[in-house]
């Protein structure tokens, strides 16, 4: 069977996670990102600064976060844990608009820039692209999309892109109206590969479109890969590393974790075509009701804020 | 107790067959959720009474009370009605399908079925563990041949692509149930547009649900009225039957007046009353079934590996089981 808990019997190896190209920006961004909910969710402050600061020591610059995490707390800590390290990391946040206007995205950028302590971001993001209807609201007059550039023009920010964990066809209809997004997130795994996967829907179309694909969700959103036993941490990251990604954003919330990841990372060598097959094999059956992606299948991973502004139930009134 | 309209509902063909049945379907569902025995078996009288013939049921709605309670409501009047439930095996094997007919039979008081549906095809591996060699498709052929069971068909509430990879598996379905409201018609995954049409096709009796998209927040919203939504889905061409939940004599009356005089939707105000809805029906707040696993039972989500929502009524009454008071469901009435 495969590992249940991260092996904690190695030191983490010497080196530093390695660099690849954030597509055609000419920026180079560590192939392994810190997420930035899972920050929020570290015990204490220091314990967020202390896996930050680990991290940054072996190599990780590419930082996640959104302005809706924790209401703010996981930029509050990213701020702080970035202090004195700013130049030379690459700082992304996700603008939480779900609909709203553009003025309300500018309000946001610069509560975010303010908790970040910075005065510009690397990447800023269309937050959680996940219901039907959002491309339509994101182009609207006067919608983020606006927003993004306007924030552009202004040197705010340097790269824009939008993220999403739900469906496939709403990531391609954002990317059917040609707007000129430098990134784009969205869930690769060893399921996903097999089941309404982003990986043979939007992988291709991104890079055909010369846009950066940033993967997130490559243990199954909150480990389950993991801990049912379906694919060892190894596995499960060097699959979503091995492939034509600019980066793998994984969340830590504590030094066993980070532990875990760097030591993938810090050694990572890309898989063969023929494991990359054996693995998608492996989690094929597994893979075919959704069970380990419940970030497609239910409302689980849909956020508060998107919640309120689609007048979907709260998260205690449906979970899942 | 007050007394609703007696009379008589519309009733169409059921698919192919000769069997007719009535245009307003009783959900099963819902009638658990009446205070108690005596009130469901007097809303199953009132219901006969007032020209219903069509009662929906399943094996698993609130661990056998509502098939309970809905047997003790047709007892001496079963010749009178098309009854109906569902299995659920979700994935599993046809045997067990089988010992979940004995047992939905055994509850419901009689001695076969007019129609037995396969429970909630919601996940894209549904029509393949379905049709696969010990599936549930044997159960259903061979409770058919051994005449316990008049009629076949799936249920689901989720995607209509799992629905045509259900119809794609070539089964002989005689019936197919999914839900259909003026929100599904314009949503990105339309029961209406993708599925309806292909059943027309193939002479399959479409049922409808979910008239009132679930749990009846647009009508609380005052998004669209009951009657509008109740009418919108009984006019849709091809439908058959519109199942629709009932736990009180007020909720039976109210809909009972809607079918009893039923008159169907012109093309234009149908058209009309889609295009009114379409902003609150694009991102799918009032069709959560589509998008949450709010509507998908323990038996679905245990047999797929997915997690129990330990706030869900259905779950609340699996863990009553734990009781040990010797019912499957807290009260006593049994």
């Amino acid at each position: 069977m495969a590992q249940q808990q991260p092996d904690q019997s190695q030191q983490v190896p010497e080196g530093q996670v390695p660099t690849k190209p954030l597509g055609r920006t000419g920026v180079q961004v560590s192939a392994m990102g810190l997420g930035g909910y899972h920050i929020g969710s570290a015990e204490t402050d220091q314990a967020a600064i202390d896996i930050v600061a680990k991290a940054y020591d072996h190599g990780v610059r590419f930082f996640d976060n959104a302005w809706e995490y924790h209401d703010g707390l996981s930029e509050e800590r990213i701020g702080k844990a970035l202090k004195g390290k700013r130049d030379g990391t690459f700082v992304m946040t996700k603008v939480c608009t779900h609909g709203r206007d553009k003025q309300v995205a500018m309000r946001m950028l610069e509560e975010s820039l303010r908790r970040l302590q910075t005065d510009h971001l690397d990447l800023w993001q269309v937050h959680e692209v996940v219901y039907e209807n959002d491309p339509d609201l994101i182009f609207a007059p006067n919608g983020v999309a606006e927003a993004l550039t306007a924030a552009k023009q202004q040197g705010k920010v340097r790269f824009i892109g939008f993220t999403g964990h739900k469906n496939p066809e709403i990531h391609l209809r954002m990317l059917a109206h040609n707007f000129p997004f430098d990134t784009v997130q969205m869930p690769l795994n060893c399921c996903d590969a097999t089941f309404r996967s982003f990986e043979t829907q939007v992988l291709p179309e991104a890079t055909r479109k010369g846009i950066a694909a940033l993967g997130m969700k490559s243990l199954g959103g909150s480990g389950e890969l993991i801990r049912h036993g379906v694919v060892t941490p190894e596995q499960g990251l060097r699959y979503a590393m091995s492939l034509p990604v600019a980066t793998t954003i994984s969340g830590v919330d504590t030094m066993e974790v980070l532990d875990q990841n760097l030591k993938v990372a810090i050694n990572f060598q890309p898989l063969a075509a023929n494991e990359m097959q054996s693995l998608r094999d492996q989690c094929r059956f597994l893979a075919s009701d959704g069970r380990y992606e419940l970030f497609k299948m239910t409302t689980k991973y849909d956020g508060k804020v998107g919640r309120e502004q689609h007048r979907f139930p709260t998260v205690q009134e449906l979970p899942i | 107790m007050p007394q609703t309209s007696a009379g008589t509902i519309p009733l169409r063909q059921f698919g192919r067959s000769d069997a007719k049945i009535s245009i307003l379907g009783f959900g099963g569902h819902h009638l658990g959720e009446a205070p108690d025995a005596k009130t469901a078996v007097e809303i199953v009288h009132q219901a006969v009474d007032g020209g219903i013939t069509f009662f929906d049921n399943c094996w698993e709605y609130r661990r056998g009370k509502t098939e309970v309670w809905m047997g003790a409501g047709l007892k001496g009047r079963r010749d009178k009605v098309f009854l109906m439930t569902k299995a659920c095996p979700h994935g599993r094997d046809g045997s067990l399908a089988l010992l979940m007919l004995e047992e939905s039979l055994r509850r419901l008081q009689t001695d076969h079925l007019d129609l037995w549906q396969v429970h909630g095809m919601v996940f894209d591996n549904d029509p393949d563990l379905f049709i696969r060699k010990g599936g549930a498709a044997e159960a259903l052929a061979k409770a058919k041949q051994d005449g316990k069971v008049r009629f076949v068909g799936f249920t689901g509430h989720q995607y209509p692509h799992v629905h045509l990879g259900m119809l794609n598996t070539g089964f002989p379905f005689d019936s197919v149930q999914m839900p259909l409201n003026p929100f599904d018609a314009t949503f990105t995954r339309s029961f209406e547009r993708e599925v309806l049409p292909e059943l027309t096709k193939r002479g399959i009796a479409a049922l409808g649900m979910k008239p009132l998209s679930g749990k009846g927040a647009a009508i609380k919203n005052g998004v669209i009225t009951a009657e509008e939504s109740l009418r919108y889905a009984m006019s849709l061409p091809g439908v058959t039957t519109t199942i629709t939940g009932m736990d009180s004599l007020e909720v039976l009356q109210q809909n009972l007046q809607i079918a009893q005089n039923f008159t169907p939707m012109s093309e234009q105000e149908m058209s009309a009353l889609r295009e009114r809805v379409r902003p609150s029906a694009a991102d799918g707040r009032y069709e959560l079934y589509k998008l949450s696993l709010q509507f998908d039972n323990p038996e679905a989500r245990l047999a797929h590996g997915f997690p129990l929502d330990t706030q869900q009524s259905e779950v609340r009454d699996m863990m009553g089981t734990a009781e040990n008071t010797g019912h499957p469901w807290p009260e006593r009435q049994f």
